[in-house]
């Protein structure tokens, strides 16, 4: 009973770091149809950001999440503007934008390696190790603040497209851009404003993560694939179902443990993103978007 | 449809092709290679054949594919195994044994080919994830993390260049029949437009199974030469990430879909990682990361396309406009 | 289109033009000692301490003059390079050193798994290897002629742990039957560790019992799952063999999960100051490690006292871990049996080596690199365990013992 409720306690934290990863992605695919392969590597630039700050300035790197979202806002907002821009959209731009991004990712990789080596990184902080008792068992103090904000963005997130112009012009051009653009929406700044959102989300996740693992310039891929399986499960049809998402591969991954060997846990997200992909062919997110 | 089919094989070219093969045959015995040029050379060879394979699902098929490092591992994996049992079967047999293990693992990604463009790629990803991991907790089969090693034989690495010369011309072969085949214009229609290549009598999912066989069973036999050739192979490095996209950026480079393009690949991917290997170990992801930025934006027919501009530039080769295009 | 084959000729030519062999290395005057060391990538940390140990051998040597050869004096010159903690590129590295620069010998580079994978071109090249990083018993249950490793074997270490378990179970300061978590990285290395253990739990006639045995990836990121399993066994024992990395990141999962085992080791790992800095030292006490060498055995042992001045002397005053002595150690046994053989001529050194009777700073005091072992040491560990001031004294074996072990980890009763 007491290893259950671990367990639980455990998914639950975690799912809250998933949901954070995904969101970015989901948001791009959802208003561009552009699968972000740079992705993990903007959440590494984000985790190296969180470890020079805390290094170099000592400051708490909770206190300075702003900023590396404003910065990764930023590489979003330049990597669209100088980039992705040049693409034809949609399902011909498939293989290219994936193949354009993935170059980008490696290029963040190779400047990570050069400023940074390619050593393993850890940031620590005083409470970093500190726990608290919570039924029966203890839940690392780092962790449920890495939930609260992983619960708070998404509320935001939500809140942002439903209530503010920008997010019902974002929501629009979702569905239809050409429609848009009669109706007097400014798509290519849509389209900016939405790459660098779902770059901020990614950095944002960065730091968080940061704050958990070690961490080198490789980092980032295995987020990517779990920022897949979320947003392949979930959909972007709501905040909500990118959180549900995350719970279930996050309790999937945590319980397998229960019946797998510890070194396999790992893959049975990959496997839940092949069978996914393959069960429901009819898309990545489904037919409703920001719905 | 054409009128008058022309011959599969043009004469000429298959003189050019067989005098080239016979001539990089005879080079080591003639300029007598250091160790370290015959090694690098037979690297080489290697390398090209996997590119040219994974070229015919990421280029004839446009299925670009970030997991065929999983067919490499499997073939180079069952093919050591063969090698250390007592007695070792000969290597071309285990090699080819591995080549058929690589191509049936490809067979059962079947359910993967109903996917199309990026769902494609993203499925392979995981895929090719899950077989580094499961390969390297199965440790009785590749010993874990810390891999196998080879009986260590100093001939048949000497011999290697030869077996992966002819891996090489048979590939090179195989290309070239493939595209001038109706299969090839088949696998361009399924490129072009899956449902409208099935309106007009494509089996789209069976050529699709065959060309996935096709390309895993060479990349698998590329693998059991790759493990002869190191005497060593560890799982991590056979089934990895950078294993997998290694095929992905030689061809894109070279100049995706065309036969030329991942042959020239191969041989930039293997001499610029080699050259910056001692110095500047981790340059070269950065470098080609720049590179392929750069091929998507502006020349989607690679470092192959960027040379037919060139020499057309100069008023050389003009009929020469390559007609491939890119995933 | 033209024809794929001729521009591939041209092409391949224009290769072997570009790396035709360098300046013949026969008249060059010195010996060439080839090594690479993973400079960067996960075990960046031990590969700089490597560094640390070859870098004074040969500057120590050269000040000398160099190898005393026929009479004369013949410096020596490491060429090191960077293999990036991978064994593919050990593995290149190697080969080109051997075939390309033409170096006479080789160094080994650290971690078992990099040895394993690069001695292969050692073997094919019939180069000298001789290496002090890679201590599984598999790396040379190969037979290999031409591997000599100067690290002892890590099963030995998992049993002289147990030994010192078991006394203090004996002296009733640990419940009997003591359950035990082996955790073990998937490596050779780690599985030499399980076999060290669980062959002794097993010839304990029920004096312990494993109730968690399980593996972990190489360079993991998240060992929370393993740790749930470890948490909810309720172990007595938590005995882990993990690289530096890993000893980093797991063990801060550990402490911040609220666990606490009355016994705790990660291996050889626990006591070096990176991890006191990363953990901070109160984290880290009671960690008991089983190393190689420790700067401490300088009270008991002359070879050691000189080494540990010397590289004070070198470092600003910073004392020398067992990563910086194997490294030493290797390089100055190589450059005695060069000297033996009285050339750089590879088959002469290597029977110097097999004929290697040498004073050591390594415990035991003596090396001899047998062939029923494969030509690996058998020298004993010694074990450390850590102190809350961030010291970590030596407790066992007790002839060299600087202080007394404690069983029951203290941070528990907190």
């Amino acid at each position: 009973m007491a290893r259950f409720v671990d367990l639980t306690i455990s998914a639950v934290l975690l799912a809250g770091l998933y949901a954070t990863m995904a969101y970015g992605l989901g948001l791009i695919y959802g208003v561009l149809r552009v699968v972000n392969l740079a992705h993990g590597g903007v959440i590494m630039a984000g985790a190296y950001m969180g470890w020079v700050l805390h290094g170099r300035a000592g400051l708490d790197p909770y206190l300075f999440i702003p900023l590396v979202v404003a910065v990764t806002f930023g590489m979003g907002v330049v990597m669209y503007r100088l980039l992705v821009r040049h693409l034809p959209r949609g399902a011909a731009g498939g293989p290219a934008s994936l193949l354009l991004l993935f170059g980008v990712w490696l290029v963040l990789r190779n400047i990570a390696y050069l400023l940074f080596s390619g050593n393993d990184q850890t940031l620590r902080t005083s409470y970093s190790t500190r726990a608290l008792p919570l039924l029966g068992s203890f839940v690392s103090l780092n962790r449920l603040a890495v939930l609260a904000i992983a619960v708070v963005t998404p509320v935001l997130l939500h809140l942002l497209l439903k209530r503010t112009y920008l997010g019902r012009a974002i929501r629009a051009v979702a569905q239809n851009a050409d429609s848009c653009t009669l109706v007097g929406i400014d798509v290519e700044r849509i389209y900016t404003l939405t790459f660098g959102l779902g770059s901020a989300l990614a950095g944002l996740a960065g730091v968080l993560s940061a704050t958990l693992f070690s961490f080198n310039p490789a980092f980032g891929s295995g987020e990517l694939l779990k920022s897949f399986v979320v947003v392949v499960m979930g959909g972007l049809g709501s905040v909500f179902g990118v959180g549900m998402a995350a719970l279930i591969l996050a309790v999937v991954e945590v319980f397998a443990i229960l019946v797998l060997p510890s070194y396999l846990t790992a893959a049975v997200g990959f496997v839940m993103l092949v069978l996914v992909l393959v069960i429901r062919p009819g898309g990545l997110l489904g037919q409703r978007v920001l719905g | 449809m054409t009128p008058g089919p022309p011959a599969l094989v043009p004469a000429r070219t298959a003189l050019l092709f067989a005098g080239a093969v016979a001539i990089l045959a005879a080079l080591p015995l003639v300029l007598g290679f250091s160790p370290y040029t015959h090694n690098l050379v037979t690297l080489t060879f290697l390398m090209v054949s996997g590119a040219l394979a994974w070229n015919w699902m990421g280029g004839y098929l446009g299925q670009v594919s970030f997991g065929h490092g999983a067919m490499f591992g499997l073939g180079g994996f069952v093919a050591a195994r063969l090698m250390l049992l007592e007695p070792a079967p000969p290597a071309p047999l285990a090699w080819v044994a591995g080549g058929l293990a690589a191509g049936t693992l490809a067979l059962g990604a079947h359910p993967t080919l109903r996917l199309r463009g990026p769902y494609f790629s993203i499925a392979t990803i995981g895929l090719g994830e899950a077989a580094r991991l499961v390969f390297t907790y199965w440790e009785d089969f590749t010993g874990g993390a810390s891999g196998l090693s080879l009986p260590i034989d100093a001939d048949t690495k000497y011999r290697l260049y030869w077996w992966g010369l002819a891996l090489m011309a048979l590939v090179i072969a195989a290309s070239f029949v493939i595209r001038r085949s109706t299969l090839g214009l088949q696998l361009l229609a399924i490129k072009a437009d899956v449902e409208a290549a099935a309106d007009v009598g494509v089996n789209a999912t069976f050529y699709q199974d065959v060309v996935f066989a096709l390309s895993g069973a060479v990349v698998g036999v590329t693998g059991g030469l790759y493990a002869s050739y190191f005497s060593f192979i560890e799982p991590n490095d056979m089934f990895g990430f950078d294993r997998s996209i290694s095929f992905v950026l030689m061809s894109v480079i070279g100049g995706v879909g065309t036969i030329f393009g991942p042959v020239l690949g191969a041989i930039v991917f293997v001499l610029l990682r080699q050259f910056l290997l001692a110095s500047y170990p981790q340059l070269y992801l950065g470098l080609y990361g720049l590179l392929l930025i750069f091929i998507i934006l502006f020349e989607p027919l690679g470092l192959s396309g960027l040379g037919f501009r060139l020499l057309r530039r100069f008023g050389l080769g003009q009929k020469s406009a390559a007609k491939a295009s890119i995933a | 289109m033209t024809s794929p084959c001729r521009s591939l000729c041209l092409a391949l030519s224009l290769a072997a033009g570009l790396l035709a062999p360098r300046a013949d290395a026969a008249d060059k005057g010195k010996v060439l000692v080839g090594a690479t060391l993973p400079l960067t990538g996960a075990e960046a940390r031990v590969g700089g301490f490597f560094k640390e140990g070859y870098d004074l051998a040969f500057e120590e040597l050269n000040a000398k003059g160099g190898l005393a050869l026929g009479g004369k004096k013949v410096p020596a010159q490491l060429i090191l390079q960077d293999d990036t903690s991978t064994q593919a590129t050990a593995v290149s590295l190697a080969d080109r050193l051997v075939n390309s620069d033409k170096v006479d010998f080789l160094l080994g580079t650290y971690a078992s798994h990099l040895v394993e994978a690069q001695s292969t071109v050692a073997e094919q090249n019939r180069v000298p290897y001789l290496n002090g990083g890679g201590g599984a018993t598999k790396i040379y249950k190969r037979k290999y002629k031409y591997l000599f490793g100067l690290i002892s074997p890590v099963e030995l270490l998992g049993t002289t742990l147990m030994q010192w378990v078991d006394e203090q179970q004996k002296a009733g300061k640990l419940p009997k039957p003591a359950k035990i978590a082996l955790v073990w990285e998937n490596t050779a290395h780690g599985k030499d560790f399980r076999r060290g253990v669980s062959d002794f739990a097993q010839k304990s006639g029920g004096g312990y019992q494993i109730a968690v045995d399980d593996s972990f990836e190489l360079n993991g990121k998240d060992f929370g799952a393993l740790l749930g399993k470890v948490k909810a066994a309720g172990v007595d024992l938590f005995l882990v063999d993990a690289h530096l990395p890993d000893y980093i990141t797991m063990h801060r999962q550990y402490v911040s999960s609220g666990m606490c085992n009355k016994v705790v080791s990660y291996g050889a790992r626990g006591a070096e100051k990176d991890a006191v800095q990363a953990l901070g030292a109160d984290h880290v006490s009671g960690i008991l490690s089983g190393v190689w060498w420790s700067a401490q055995l300088a009270s008991k042992n002359a070879q050691s006292k000189r080494f540990v001045d010397a590289f004070r002397a070198r470092y600003g005053g910073r004392s020398p871990e067992w990563f910086q002595a194997l490294a030493y150690e290797s390089a100055r046994v190589l450059f005695t049996a060069i000297e033996k053989a009285g050339s750089a001529d590879r088959e002469a050194v290597r029977k110097a080596l097999l004929e290697t009777k040498l004073d050591s700073l390594l415990p035991g005091g003596m090396i001899e690199f047998k062939p029923e072992f494969g030509q690996q040491v058998q020298n004993p560990f010694v074990i450390q365990q850590n102190q809350s001031d961030g010291s970590a004294p030596i407790i066992f074996p007790h002839d060299v013992a600087g202080a007394e072990g404690v069983a029951v980890n203290p941070r528990c009763a907190k």
